[in-house]
């Protein structure tokens, strides 16, 4: 063809500006993606818009920082706050503890039965959370069937009250809620670790507890990320366990949002609230994913 | 000293290794050597300790340790895929035997140190495996099991994920790392010339048995079975009804002046195999006097120049081929399809061994004092 150069159109011109490589992606978002974002931002824009907000009985609203003074400023707040990461962070480990090895279990050893417990375990969620919650009724309550068994084998006289609404009984409830969202991400991760590594590791002297510590762990620390991100945070904001089994001491933020806003019907204060936690849930995710980075060696 | 004594592994109702026994020497390069699936790496991983034998013994340095945990065991592995620790740095991996065996810091710092200068990867320290290339991290596996010091070092076709270039490198690395510490190898490999160039001893396994024991030039030279002459090198096997026994010679007469002499080297009762290697064979225009040696008479039917050799097949009146090397150095003799010629070979280059292996009727046997060609 033989087309001199100085013919070709300029096509390549100068590298495109900063904001115009930002802005590209956009581009590729459709207009339904970008309704579906607004939707989604707009209510935590009202939220955040409400929680600025005074409103009282004649009508009147404007500006104010009351709604977060009063809720910082008052020590039952703060001991239902301690409360909720008291619950939370015990249901998180308990979930830690069953969630990790249940992982190790489906991705190294089930074998033929990976695939049938995977299904049962995601099955086992899809179950109604009211259900599932009086059905812990059913089993932790002063007729319930722990207490039935107990009496029948004669260990004890009476029945044990401490079972069921209280911290305890929450605690139960909430680790068996949200255990599928704990063991999925895990068990993603370790399916991509190769099983050698925990061989090599032993041919070098190391026990099953070196092994997990300073081989899996490390390596798995992404997954463990997610699962915190996927139920730690819920665990926080979670109110139809509290409600439902928790009596007066399983009383959680979750119950004072719900109950700022039904009960009392002040909803610049629940808001006010609900954006509260909404800061303490990016905060420690930022947190946990600046550690999960850290244990594996910043790569 | 590593003792395997009847050493047995079945999983369901296939056995992997089959009753077999080894002795391993201090220090040697000792490789277990045979085709895809005749139990080497479950043979290895055994003595490791991550499989537990169906049955037998195994002792490293007189003590048994059949049933002894692997971290337990005085012996390292390198793994074939290097198994190599992907959230630590090279030195990382290097330390974690040494931090388990909570060695001094100031002894394990040098050991390490030592180990990363003997596998040439100063400067490499602070990598991840991930930024490595294959070589790198075949040497970086190769001294997180040294560093150890471990009595023997048991590798698992380690080098089977590089390119043959780098293979070639490695083999004489490894052949001088070794060396220099003076530990036991204990090396599997499927390529043979990997095996011979690299080992004071082989063992040739063949469906969880094992074959031959001995050392390089011994196995290609002596080849004891079918297998092991087929399995090591080029080779040509002949079947011949032995005639006579002179000593740990065998003679088969052939008629016209044509025989075959070989040396014992298998099971004299079942021995109707002969094997003889395609370069110990002289090619000649006309009879010639064998001495002690073999002759026999053929065909060539086909030439294939080689380079530094040319390789003739040569028909014999039973229809049996043999390949025979000749070196291009215009000494040789006729190489043209077509051309009847006569084949000598000397008495010790040519062995009866066990002729088990194949159907007796698949090449007829040479009979005695048959009418050659
Ligand atoms: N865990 C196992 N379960 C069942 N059979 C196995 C197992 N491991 C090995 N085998 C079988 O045992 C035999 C020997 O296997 P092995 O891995 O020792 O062979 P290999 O000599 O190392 O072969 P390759 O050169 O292909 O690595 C094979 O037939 C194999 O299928
Ligand atoms: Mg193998």
């Amino acid at each position: 063809m033989g087309v001199p150069m100085a013919d070709l159109p300029t096509v390549t011109g100068e590298r495109p500006g900063r904001l115009s490589r930002l802005l590209r992606p956009l581009a590729f978002m459709s207009l339904p993606t970008a309704v579906l974002v607004l939707l989604f931002l707009a209510p935590m824009g009202i939220l955040v818009y409400f929680s600025f907000q005074f409103g009282d009985l004649t009508g009147s609203t404007g500006f104010t920082l009351t709604n977060f003074t009063d809720i910082l400023s008052d020590p039952l707040y703060r001991e239902i706050a301690l409360t909720t990461f008291q619950i939370a962070t015990i249901a998180m480990i308990a979930q830690l503890i069953v969630g990790i090895p249940l992982a190790y279990v489906l991705a190294y050893k089930a074998g033929r039965f990976e695939l049938p417990l995977l299904l049962a375990l995601v099955l086992a969620d899809e179950l109604n959370p009211m259900v599932r919650i009086y059905a812990w009724r059913m089993l932790l309550g002063r007729e319930g069937l722990i207490n039935e068994a107990l009496m029948s084998i004669g260990l004890i006289d009476v029945p044990i009250d401490a079972l069921l609404f209280n911290k305890f009984s929450v605690i139960v409830v909430l680790s068996t809620s949200y255990l599928t969202y704990t063991v999925i991400p895990i068990y993603a991760s370790m399916k991509a670790v190769d099983a050698g590594l925990f061989e090599a590791a032993r041919d070098m002297g190391a026990g099953w507890f070196t092994t997990f510590r300073r081989v899996l762990l490390p390596l798995i620390a992404p997954g463990i990320f997610i699962a915190l991100l996927l139920v730690y945070v819920p665990l926080f904001t979670d109110f139809a366990a509290p409600t439902l089994v928790g009596g007066t001491t399983g009383y959680m933020l979750g119950n004072v949002v719900s109950d700022l806003v039904l009960e009392n019907g002040n909803l610049n204060a629940g808001a006010a609230m609900s954006f509260l936690m909404l800061l303490a849930a990016g905060l420690f995710s930022l947190v946990a994913y600046q550690l999960s980075r850290i244990k594996q060696g910043a790569k | 000293m590593i003792t395997l004594s009847n050493l047995t592994k079945t999983f369901g109702d296939s056995t992997a290794v089959n009753a077999i026994d080894l002795e391993i020497a201090n220090g040697e390069f000792f490789s277990m050597l045979g085709p895809s699936g005749c139990g080497k790496t479950t043979t290895l991983r055994m003595i490791a300790g991550f499989e537990e034998p169906t049955s037998g013994r195994i002792e490293l340095a007189g003590e048994d340790v059949t049933w002894t945990s692997p971290k337990k065991r005085n012996v390292n592995m390198v793994f074939q895929n290097y198994a190599l620790f992907p959230h630590m740095t090279v030195r990382e991996n290097v330390e974690f035997g040494l931090k388990i065996k909570k060695l001094e810091k100031a002894r394990a710092t040098e050991r390490i140190e030592r180990m990363i200068t003997a596998v040439r990867l100063e400067g490499f320290e602070s990598r991840h495996p991930a930024q490595l290339s294959g070589g790198q991290q075949q040497r970086v596996a190769l001294a997180r099991a040294l560093v150890n010091e471990p009595a023997a070092l048991l590798l698992d076709e380690p080098l089977g994920a590089l390119d043959l270039k780098l293979r070639k490198e490695m083999q004489l690395e490894l052949k001088s790392i070794q060396q220099q510490t003076g530990t036991t190898f204990v090396y599997v490999t499927h390529d043979q010339e990997e095996a011979l160039t690299m080992s004071d001893r082989v063992a040739v396994m063949n469906g969880g048995n094992v074959e031959q024991v001995d050392d390089p030039r011994s196995l290609y030279e002596k080849p004891r079975s079918e297998f092991v002459a087929d399995f090591i090198g080029t080779s040509n096997l002949l079947k011949v009804e032995v005639e006579t026994w002179d000593g740990d010679i065998a003679r088969a007469g052939l008629g016209d002046g044509l025989r075959i002499t070989c040396r014992e080297s298998g099971d004299r009762a079942s021995a109707k195999t002969i094997t003889v290697r395609p370069e110990k064979i002289n090619v000649h225009a006309g009879p010639v006097d064998p001495g002690q040696g073999s002759l026999v008479r053929g065909r060539i039917i086909e030439n294939v120049y080689l380079g530094s050799m040319t390789q003739l097949i040569v028909e014999l009146s039973t229809g049996e081929r043999l390949i025979v090397h000749e070196l291009n150095d215009d000494s040789g003799g006729p190489s043209e399809a077509g051309t009847e010629v006569y084949l000598s070979w000397a008495t010790d280059h040519s062995f009866v061994i066990e002729g088990a292996a194949k159907a007796p009727d698949q090449q007829a046997a040479l009979p005695a004092g048959a009418e050659s060609l």
